[in-house]
């Protein structure tokens, strides 16, 4: 059949654009650049989040177990190792910070943006029903996003949701929104929610079925902001790389792909995907992987686990020209979903395989 | 001056305080503009201008959009100050004055409307005038009469006093209301309720306690008058602005479990069974906005005289305002809401106004300031609807009159239940 060299991927994006057009929705998030950050506005939050932001994910290497309600404190060196990194990315103009108090992370935070209160945007979710948020509103003064997390939709979840309005109501909450796994939810959510602001999503070049969801277009049409969880698929991306890190040691050279157990079923997808990378000797995996979400003008910011500079200044880096993708990155991120796809769900860490499951394309 | 002002005074109150009787030629012709602004139609009603012809549009403009703009944001396209007032004048008037030989400072002799000389003095006594101040003696006179006959308690005589009082005064509202208050206190019982107690409200003569005859729901009398609603603390509940409520009835507590399964023959709530042993006298909740009009159409149907519904937001905030209830139990405090009467009542006699469960009210959420006819009331919008006094698992600091939430008419939640509302009903015949 012939199709007029459109592709489905094509079509699916050509018809969701079309049924944006037949009922005329908001423009794409407002878009500033200050410094070298670029800023777009949060759906109809009248917020601008810079569209780098800072994950709440804290470095395994440094947590250490503690009592409930928390489940890990940093310990001294890792604290102040993330708080350095927090105070670099603020430098950058980042101006969204995540926090997980599970993580032992609300106070730190609070004293990280003491003094920079209307500079920085502090992002919350409801981790446990033993956080009290009270505590968190008087660290903070209040929350600019808070959001339900949640993988099952029920009566709890209404009750959880109430109490969110009911604090925005009071002024303590800025936006409330959902951050989810599972598409049904989200759409169920868009029409059930109240007053739902924005919603974090799971999606990067290699997940992004969003782009083919019903929960879209309905997310766009609503004012609702979107922000992109996982854009780097939980590190897992990075790990994709066969190159050197700058700074690694010689026997980690070509790292992970040639020294695991699938070397020997890959070498011509890896060979591809090491060449285009060649190409651009500028550029990581890793910076592509973001420019790719930078792109998406519906995204109003992709938030990432740092848990190092030189993360921080690849992720920083990839925000120049990310709108002009050029074409040997584009063949280098289909070399790199091609090699994904040749390694199965295997290529991610056991906790993180629905993201094969539920959002690939 | 004075003279003028006299006779515009005497002519407004004359239009003002006989509602029922045509208004004058002038007001006619002045059209749209008369309904505000009756003074200076008053004033132009006894001029040359009107006379000639000149009418309000002939010197402020068609002025459009101030007519169109209720709120007064938009002004009349021409409104001349000091010189221009002269400037004015001479569009028309191209020659001096006849009299001063001026082509200035009009003003100075000529009232902007009237056109009279205000510095003349009156040269004799206005006969329109002497009669409104000799009805104004006597309805003055039969007024105090009539109030001091109401300290006695003697109903029907003080009921003859204002009756004679608005003869002289057709449809004061002090009198009409005296009027009222006199006939009530002859005829108190009213249909539906069985009065309790012996407290009567001093301005409108109702029974303060009552229950609802057949079903023994206690009820509160909530005599109205005007207050502040809003709050500058919480965002949904600016700006703070002045609300004028009726007297109504309002339920002495949340209704609760055993209330709504005797109308009803179920119980939604999710506070029952054997862990709660007095679940009986608990509110009833887990019920939405739509469960809850239900319950009012069975009371309506059910109670002779009907006029049952959920209170309006305003009429929820002034009552909760005027009885100054104690902050009421709060999810700090316990994980289920307390009996529908516990705790004591506050000075109106109502309990649990704060906390325990959020009571839903007939209102639409919409931005203040708060307008009974502006569609929010309406029963059938669809859109979220209010509930007030917050519940068993907030935190203390919504707990306050002022704050609004609002919620899904159909959606349920357990800490969501309903106090009924009653418009005063007819007395028995």
């Amino acid at each position: 059949m012939n199709t007029g060299g459109l592709t489905r991927r094509g079509l699916l994006v050509a018809s969701a654009a079309a049924l944006l057009k037949a009922e005329p929705g908001p423009a794409p998030p407002l878009e500033y650049q200050r410094g070298g950050m670029l800023y777009r506005r949060l759906g109809r939050t009248g917020m601008d989040v810079s569209l780098l932001s800072f994950g709440s994910h804290t470095d395994p290497v440094d947590r250490m177990r503690t009592a409930p309600p928390r489940k890990n404190v940093l310990s001294e060196q890792g604290q102040a190792r993330r708080d350095r990194i927090i105070a670099r990315a603020f430098d950058m103009g980042v101006n969204l910070l995540d926090v997980y108090e599970e993580e032992g992370q609300w106070e730190p935070a609070a004293r990280m943006v003491k003094g920079r209160r209307d500079k920085v945007l502090i992002s919350l979710a409801t981790e446990n029903p033993y956080l009290d948020p009270e505590q968190a509103f008087k660290l903070f003064g209040h929350v600019d996003l808070y959001r339900i997390q949640t993988s099952q939709y029920d009566s709890r979840t209404l009750e959880t949701w109430d109490t969110l309005r009911k604090a925005k109501e009071a002024g303590k909450i800025r936006a409330i929104g959902l951050a989810t796994h599972d598409e049904r939810i989200m759409t169920t959510a868009l029409e059930d929610l109240e007053g739902l602001d924005f919603i974090f999503f799971p999606y990067n070049f290699i997940h992004a079925r969003g782009d083919y969801s019903r929960f879209l277009p309905l997310a766009i049409q609503n004012g609702v902001g979107l922000i992109a969880m996982k854009p780097l698929a939980s590190g897992s991306i990075m790990e994709l790389d066969p190159r050197a890190r700058p700074g690694a040691k010689p026997e980690f050279e070509r790292l992970q792909l040639f020294s695991r157990h699938v070397r020997p079923i890959l070498p011509s997808a890896v060979a591809e995907l090491a060449k285009s990378l060649d190409r651009m000797p500028d550029e990581t995996l890793c910076m592509a992987a973001l420019r790719f979400a930078y792109g998406q003008r519906f995204l109003s910011s992709a938030i990432t686990g740092i848990f190092e500079e030189r993360l921080l200044e690849d992720n920083y880096r990839a925000l120049t020209r990310y709108s002009e993708r050029r074409p040997e990155e584009r063949t280098a991120l289909d070399a790199a979903r091609k090699v994904a796809n040749l390694l199965g769900p295997n290529w991610l860490p056991a906790h993180y395989r629905w993201l094969e499951e539920r959002w690939r394309v | 001056m004075a003279r003028l002002s006299a006779v515009i005074l005497a002519v407004a109150f004359q239009l003002a305080g006989v509602a029922q009787r045509p208004q004058g030629q002038e007001f006619q012709e002045a059209g749209v503009c008369a309904r505000c602004h009756v003074i200076s139609v008053v004033e132009w009603g006894m001029s040359a201008h009107r006379k000639a012809g000149t009418g309000c549009t002939s010197c402020h403009g068609a002025s459009v959009g101030h007519v169109s703009d209720e709120r007064n944001n938009v002004k009349p396209e021409r409104m001349p100050h000091g010189g221009a007032v002269a400037r004015l004048c001479a569009d028309c008037h191209k020659d001096a004055c006849p009299k001063s030989g001026r082509k200035a400072a009009c003003s100075d002799c000529h009232h902007v409307h009237a056109l009279v000389d205000p510095n003349k003095q009156a040269s004799s006594a206005d006969p329109r005038l002497e009669e409104l101040d000799t009805r104004w003696q006597r309805f003055s006179r039969l007024m105090e009469e009539g109030g001091k006959l109401l300290a006695l308690e003697q109903w029907e005589q003080a009921r003859a006093a204002f009756r004679a009082s608005l003869e002289q005064k057709s449809g004061d509202p002090q009198a009409s209301e005296k009027l009222k208050l006199c006939e009530r206190r002859l005829k108190p019982d009213l249909l539906g309720f069985e009065i309790t107690g012996k407290q009567f409200e001093d301005k409108t003569g109702l029974a303060r306690k009552v229950r609802v005859v057949g079903l023994s729901i206690p009820m509160v009398l909530v005599a109205g008058g005007s207050f502040e609603m809003g709050s500058e603390r919480y965002a949904g509940s600016k700006p703070v602005h002045t609300v004028r409520v009726g007297a109504f009835y309002l339920g002495e507590h949340e209704i609760t479990q055993a209330e709504w399964k005797m109308l009803m023959g179920s119980n939604p709530s999710a506070h029952q069974g054997t862990r709660f042993p007095d679940a009986d006298q608990m509110p009833v909740e887990q019920v939405s906005w739509q469960d809850a009009q239900a319950f009012v159409r069975k009371l309506n149907e059910r109670v002779q005289g009907g006029g049952f519904r959920l209170p309006a937001e305003a009429e929820w905030e002034f009552a909760a305002r005027a009885g100054s209830p104690a902050p009421g139990i709060s999810g700090r405090d316990q994980l289920a809401p307390r009996l529908a009467t516990a705790g004591g009542p506050d000075q109106l006699g109502l309990y649990n106004m704060l906390g325990n469960v959020w009571e839903w009210c007939s209102s639409m959420q919409r931005p203040y300031p708060f307008d009974f006819s502006d569609g929010r009331e309406s029963a059938s919008t669809a859109g979220l609807r209010i509930l007030k006094g917050g519940g068993f698992a907030d935190p203390g600091d919504l707990l306050d009159p002022a704050f609004r939430h609002a919620e899904r008419q159909d959606r349920r939640m357990r800490w969501n239940g309903l106090r009924i509302a009653r418009d005063v009903p007819a007395v028995i015949p």
